[in-house]
This record gives C-alpha cells, sequence and structure tokens, in this order.
C-alpha cells in the first residue's frame, strides 16, 4: 500500500479539504462538455491510482476519511441552491464512498463501475444546469418555482434525474450504493446511510423550490419534445445497463 | 401458476406506461384505461389466491435467472395481493369522477398505477433486493401522490415530512438486509428463512444476526406505520386528495404490519424485539387514541385514529399473533377506506340538506350529549357491562380454540377486547332510548356477534396464513414473558382499569377522586397533548439547527 499514491487519489476520489480542488475545478468551467467529462473521468482517475496502491485498504485511515467526507458533503449539500454547485457537491460526497469499497477489495472492474454509477446523476445535473442557465441567466433553486404546472417537461426531468441523485430505485445510484453496503461492516455501513439519507433530504429541498410550489419567475421555453426523448432514451439506457451490469 | 405472479406488479406498471403514453391522445379517458388494467390486476390476484388454496402446493418462489428479481407466492402475498389490488381498484373507480376537475389528472392516475404496483411489488418480492426496491418506491410514490397539487405549499411541505420519516423507515431496512445476506448469504426468501431456521444464532460481527435484523426491520416497520414518536407525519397527510387519504389510511400506512409478517423467521427468534414490539405499540395506541381525542380539527382527529389502529397492529404482533394483525390491518383498511370514500357524499349531503337529524343516536355522537340521564340504574349497568363482555369472549375463544388460554398474548389480547367491549357498551348506556334494556340487550346481541364472527375469521385465518402449527405456537410461545411479570402485568392493568372505573363512576356522580388537588396537572397534560407532545416542534428545531450549521460552513469554505 503506497500512502503518497493514495494521497494523490485523495484529490480524484476526494477526500476533504483536498476535495475542494474538485469543487474548485467544476466551478472554474463554464462549458458543460468539460465539466461532465470531468465527473465522469476524474474519479476514474483516482481508482487507478488506488489500484495502483494496492487494494484492500482494510484498517486503513482512508476508509473512514472517505467516510466522513461523503457524510459531509451530503450535510453542505443540504443548503446549497445553485445547481452547478450542488451536482458538483453531490459528486464529491458520492465518489468519497468509493474508499469503502476498496477498503472492502472490490475487484479493479468493480471499482470503476462503482464511480461511473454514481456519476450519471450528477453529470445529468451539469446538463440541467445548462439548460436552465440558457433560460433564466442563472440555475438556482428558488428563481423559478411550480415548475411543474408551467413547463412540466422540464419539470420531468430534473425530477428524474434528482431521483437518480437521491440514489432511488432504479436509477444506477441506488445498485451501487446496495453494491457497496452489501459487502461492508455495519460501521461504515451506518455512516453510508446517513449520508444517503442527506441526499435524499437535501434533493427533496431542490425540488420544493424549483418543481414544486406556486409559480413564480419569468416564463420561459419548456424543453422541445425531440430533446425531452433524447434525455428519456440517455436515462433508460443508463438503467438498462445498469439492471444488466447487476445481474437481474 | 407462479409464472401469473409476475403479472401483478407488472400490469400496474405496463398501465403507468400506457396512460402516460396515451394521455394526450386519449384525453380523461385514460382514466378508463387504467381503471381497466386495475380489474385486470385484481382478477389475476383473486386467480392466484383461487389457485393456491384449492391446489394445495404450498409456497413457491420463481426468479428471472439473476441476482435478483423474483417473486413468491405464499399466503401472505396471495393475501395481500387481493386486498392490496381490490383497494387499488376502488381507489381508481372513486378517483375517476373525484378527480375529475383537478389538474394533472392524467399523471394522477399514473401515480397511482405506480403505486399500487410498488405495494404489489412489495407484498410478491421474493428476495432481499426486490423487497428494498419496492420498499424504497413505495417512499418515492407517497411522495408525489400527496403532493399531487404541485402549487400547494402545504401538500408539499407534509408529503416532505413523509418522504423524509420513510426514508429514516427505509435505511434500517437496508441494513437489516445487509445482516441477513451477511449472515446466511442467501438474497431469496426461501432460502434464507430455511437458513435462518436451522442455524437462528448465527452471529455476524458478534451480533445475533437474527435479532439485531428483527430489530431494525421493526424500526423500518415504525415509520412506515406512524409508531411513535415517528407518528407525525401521518396526521398531516389528509392534505393531499382524499383518494389519496383513502389509500394511505387504508392500505399503505399497513406496510408495517405486512413486513413483521414477512420476516416472521427472524422475529420468532427474538423474543426481545417481539417485547419491543408490544411496548412501542402500546404506547402508539395509547397516544394516538389520546391525541385523537384531544383534536379540534376532525382531520387530523382521523389521522390519530390511524395512529391508534396501528400501534393496536404492532402490539399485536408483539403478544405473537401474527395473523390477528394482518386480519386486523385488512379489517381496518376497509373500515377507513369506506370512511374517506364517502366524505365526498356526506358532504354533498350536509350541504343538500342543512338540517341535523333529530335523533338520539346523532345527538349522541356528535353532539356529545346523552339527552336524558338513563333509566337503568348505573350499578346493574356497570356489573352488566364488565361481566357479559367478558363472557362472551372467553366463550367465543374457548369455543375455536380451547388451549387458546395458554397463550399469554391471546390473554392479553382477549384482556383489550373486554376493555373495548366493556367501553363500548358503558358509553352507549347513556344513551336516550324509550327502551333502554331492548336497546342493551339489541349492543350486547351486537356485540357478541363480532366477537364470534371475529374469533371464527380470526382462528380461520391463522391456520391459512401459518398452517404450521409449531410455527404458530413458537411465534406465541417467543412473545411469551415469565409467569411472575406476566401476572404482574396483569394485576397492573386490571388495577388501572379499576381505578378508571371508580373515577367513572364518581364522574357520573359529579365527583372526583382527587378533588381540585390535579388540577393544574391535569391542564398542563391537557396543554401538552394539545400540542401533540411538542414532537413535531422538537424535530422542526432539530432539521433547523442542521440546516443551519450546513450554512454556516458553506459560506465559511465559500462553498466549495
Amino acid at each position: 500500500m503506497n500512502t503518497l499514491l493514495l494521497l494523490l487519489a485523495g484529490f480524484f476520489l476526494p477526500l476533504f479539504p483536498l476535495s475542494m480542488a474538485f469543487n474548485w475545478l467544476l466551478g472554474r468551467f463554464n462549458n458543460p462538455v468539460v465539466r461532465v467529462l470531468l465527473i465522469l473521468v476524474w474519479p476514474q482517475i483516482g481508482v487507478l491510482l488506488v489500484l495502483a496502491a494496492g487494494v484492500p485498504l482494510t484498517g486503513s485511515v482512508f476508509l473512514w476519511w472517505g467516510l466522513i467526507t461523503a457524510a459531509f458533503y451530503a450535510w453542505r449539500l443540504l443548503t446549497v441552491r445553485e445547481l452547478g454547485q450542488w451536482a458538483a457537491m453531490l459528486a464529491t460526497s458520492a465518489f468519497a464512498l468509493t474508499w469503502v469499497m476498496a477498503a472492502d477489495g472490490a475487484r479493479a472492474i468493480d471499482l470503476h463501475a462503482f464511480v461511473l454509477g454514481f456519476a450519471v446523476a450528477p453529470a445529468l445535473l451539469v446538463v440541467i444546469t445548462t439548460l436552465l442557465e440558457r433560460r433564466l441567466g442563472a440555475a438556482y433553486s428558488g428563481l423559478v418555482t411550480g415548475m411543474a404546472r408551467d413547463i412540466p417537461r422540464l419539470a420531468g426531468l430534473i425530477t428524474v434525474v434528482l431521483l437518480a441523485a437521491m440514489a432511488l430505485p432504479i436509477s444506477p445510484g441506488f445498485f451501487v450504493m446496495l453494491d457497496l453496503l452489501l459487502e461492508s461492516h455495519p460501521a461504515p455501513v451506518i455512516v453510508a446511510l446517513l449520508t444517503w439519507l442527506l441526499w435524499s433530504w437535501a434533493g427533496t429541498r431542490l425540488l420544493r423550490d424549483t418543481v414544486f410550489g406556486p409559480r413564480s419567475g419569468k416564463n420561459v421555453a419548456d424543453l422541445p419534445v425531440p430533446l425531452a426523448w433524447a434525455f428519456a432514451g440517455v436515462i433508460v439506457a443508463a438503467v438498462v445497463l445498469n439492471l444488466i451490469w447487476t445481474g437481474v | 401458476m407462479i409464472k401469473l405472479q409476475w403479472l401483478i406488479p407488472l400490469l400496474p406498471v405496463l398501465s403507468a406506461l400506457l396512460v402516460h403514453l396515451l394521455a394526450g391522445r386519449l384525453g380523461r379517458r385514460v382514466a378508463q384505461l387504467s381503471v381497466g388494467m386495475g380489474v385486470i390486476t385484481f382478477l389475476v390476484a383473486l386467480w392466484q389466491i383461487v389457485v393456491f388454496i384449492t391446489s394445495n402446493q404450498g409456497p413457491s418462489w420463481m426468479g428471472i435467472g439473476g441476482n435478483w428479481g423474483s417473486v413468491y407466492l405464499d399466503p401472505l402475498s396471495a393475501t395481500m395481493a387481493l386486498v392490496v389490488s381490490g383497494f387499488s381498484l376502488i381507489v381508481h373507480i372513486y378517483s375517476v369522477r373525484y378527480m375529475a376537475e383537478e389538474p394533472g389528472y392524467a399523471r394522477f392516475f399514473m401515480l397511482l398505477d405506480l403505486m399500487t404496483a410498488s405495494i404489489l411489488l412489495f407484498v410478491t418480492a421474493g428476495d432481499l433486493i426486490t423487497l428494498l426496491i419496492a420498499w424504497h418506491l413505495v417512499s418515492v410514490m407517497m411522495y408525489f401522490l400527496l403532493g399531487q397539487n404541485t402549487e400547494s405549499r402545504p401538500g408539499e411541505r407534509y408529503a416532505f415530512w413523509t418522504f423524509l420519516t420513510y426514508r429514516i423507515g427505509d435505511l434500517p431496512m437496508v441494513l437489516a438486509a445487509v445482516i441477513l445476506f451477511q449472515a446466511y448469504g442467501a438474497l431469496d426468501f426461501p432460502t434464507l428463512f430455511d437458513r435462518l431456521m436451522a442455524a437462528p444464532d448465527t452471529e455476524v460481527f458478534g451480533m445475533p444476526a437474527a435479532i439485531t435484523a428483527a430489530g431494525l426491520i421493526a424500526v423500518s416497520a415504525f415509520a412506515k406505520s406512524a409508531q411513535f414518536p415517528l407518528h407525525t407525519w401521518l396526521p398531516y397527510t389528509m392534505d393531499g386528495p382524499t383518494p389519496v387519504s383513502a389509500l394511505m389510511h387504508a392500505g399503505i400506512v399497513n406496510a408495517g404490519g405486512i413486513i413483521i409478517n414477512r420476516f416472521a423467521p427472524a422475529f420468532v427468534n427474538a423474543e426481545g424485539v417481539l417485547h419491543l414490539l408490544f411496548v412501542v405499540g402500546l404506547l402508539t395506541a395509547v397516544i394516538g387514541s389520546v391525541l385523537m381525542l384531544t383534536q379540534n380539527d376532525i382531520k387530523k382527529s382521523l389521522g390519530y385514529s390511524t395512529m391508534g389502529q396501528m400501534g393496536f397492529m404492532i402490539m399485536e404482533t408483539g403478544v405473537g399473533a401474527f395473523s390477528l394483525a394482518v386480519f386486523h390491518l385488512i379489517a381496518h383498511g376497509m373500515f377507513k377506506a369506506t370512511m374517506f370514500l364517502s366524505s365526498g357524499d356526506l358532504i354533498g349531503d350536509a350541504r343538500r340538506h342543512d338540517d341535523v337529524p333529530q335523533n338520539p343516536l346523532y345527538t349522541f355522537l356528535v353532539d356529545r350529549k346523552t339527552g336524558k340521564p338513563t333509566r337503568l340504574p348505573w350499578l346493574a349497568i356497570g356489573v352488566v357491562t364488565l361481566v357479559v363482555p367478558l363472557a362472551i369472549l372467553l366463550l367465543a375463544h374457548w369455543a375455536v380454540s380451547p388451549d387458546f388460554f395458554q397463550k399469554q398474548g391471546a390473554i392479553v389480547l382477549l384482556f383489550f377486547g373486554w376493555i373495548t367491549g366493556v367501553q363500548v357498551l358503558f358509553a352507549t348506556h347513556r344513551l336516550d332510548a324509550t327502551n333502554p334494556v331492548r336497546m342493551m340487550l339489541m349492543i350486547l346481541l351486537s356485540f357478541a356477534l363480532i366477537v364470534i364472527g371475529y374469533s371464527i375469521i380470526g382462528h380461520t385465518f391463522e391456520t391459512f396464513l401459518y398452517p404450521d402449527a409449531a410455527f404458530r405456537e413458537a411465534l406465541y410461545h417467543a412473545a411469551g414473558l415469565d409467569a411472575v411479570t406476566f401476572d404482574g402485568l396483569v394485576i397492573l392493568l386490571g388495577l388501572v382499569v379499576l381505578v378508571g372505573w371508580i373515577g367513572s363512576y364518581l364522574a357520573s356522580r359529579e365527583e372526583s377522586l382527587f378533588g381540585n388537588r390535579f388540577s393544574e396537572l391535569r391542564l398542563t397534560l391537557y396543554s401538552l397533548i394539545s400540542r401533540e407532545l411538542y414532537i413535531a416542534d422538537l424535530y422542526e428545531r432539530l432539521s433547523q439547527a442542521l440546516l443551519e450549521g450546513s450554512k454556516r460552513i458553506n459560506v465559511w469554505m465559500r462553498w466549495r
């Protein structure tokens, strides 16, 4: 086990305070393609570094460091209102859980699949952030409420992606989380479950101030039907591929 | 036969999909499509239970070949699939007209179908993962159904409360699944339960697997079935549409009782957890009933009434009467569904005829006035109401099962049945009637019919749900206490009843047991109860503190 490599991995599978670099980078770039790529590729580098350092990490301080980072960012997520920032913090919280998988001695392919499963929802949230910014100039919760009434397709997309962000069935995040929990010890499981609960709380707070509530804010165009179908296709593909991967 | 079991959760999913896709083309007629699919689902569930009973083949299981994704056909799943699909169908039919003027008509039917599918998947699940998926989905669907009116802030707020409490309940269930899987290395129920019964003392991470898992499942059931102190969401869920309230109070809130029955092989090996179920259930039943009586909002009062009933249901599992809990939840579901779904008609009638009925029953029940003083002597009534219900209960139970009195749990239930009977009789004797003796006889006859019917049906149902007599016996045995503790508790309860009785007698003579000595304490107690014990306020404070902390940290760290 190479501690230096693991510390370096702490930037990519974010460990607080090294995690601030990842959040800073995601905030730095405005281009959605770059941000999505960052979310998809960044943690995979971390996995490669962890594998190079040697797994399992049983008894390692990195396991608890990862867990505390995950819970800490989940707690901070509760009061984040900017959707892009929300996606970044969710990704930080979720990727930090990879250290638990690594501690359990998961196979390389499982570790890569694990971070990919958790990357789907933040990546889609980044795309939604762009859609909202183009329509409203910014993507803050509370800026426009009651979207379900006048812009149902966009509201529907936000809802489905936020449910995936909360790792609820049958999103990839749910199965990734179960995979983690079923193989772990009870103490880490309890912290991971608390993190999961905080994601749900944060997600519903975001739903409350976007999709629900009396209509407020300026009127904007809904998602075009072909684009809505495209998003539906991507989401269904992610779900189906994940179901095949989990061995249904 | 087992292949058809797949159709039960899948048909509502198909219905939801069709409703969503065809809503633009069919308009409000999608509701008929949804109802049609509901009818087919109900018929399949009916067919399954009929074939299951007549074929006498025993439970069967079928997976789709992977790690998870399976259905189970046993007495519990067959019964609950029929009950759930039946309730859902009634709610569907009712909603066709009731929701006609509401926005999001098609969305409502889609959500209703998805909720039905989630519950049906929950009751028919054949492995831990499928069960967890369904368990989580029930929470999600409940959130959206309660928030059907997306523009209502209170609606969303209470949907959020419900969702968060349900999530708190989801997570112990996950932990229980983790423990069971790690201890017994199986996800599918038949293998898991066989291994559990063969080695109930298996330890995992130094903890007894069966007891720990049962404890966690119990906590999960507490959240889903609104047990104290995880009950605060239930009385506030009335802000959703009436059909959702009906579905919630008749079906979804019963999930706790169903999950405990599903994991009966774990509970039979967890004596302490059964006692916990009894205590929490009893506490919930008492607090729910007390809060119900002190509410001045009829909807909240109804919510607390359900809470009390759920407490009673959980208490039944705590005394080992698992099948009785299922029977209770079905009976309570029918009663509550009828109440909610007939409320529209009642309001309509009241609007058309604003004159209140001038009969003693209305005056007694609604105005809470006793009319003229009773013509029957209080002492005679006291004796009759004490002795007769006890005699009826003892005889009815002895008739269906002579060894009944060997089971502590049964005696506890008998005790509660007796108190309930006494309360009913004693309350109604004050009802003004032209022939009070005849009225009392009619009440006694009704009570006897109910008790005999309940005993016979309950006993038959128990042998259907748990055909293995040894397992039934083991459940009652596990729930038992040592003789001294049990006798002590019975004596204590008896004394409480006696004091209550004396208090009631003195109150009828406009006297008090303690004079005015405790009037201040009574007032404090009343204000505490009328504010619902400040439990919701406590949660509010706690969540505000967490949010405030989160905000400060974020500002301090510049949101990085």
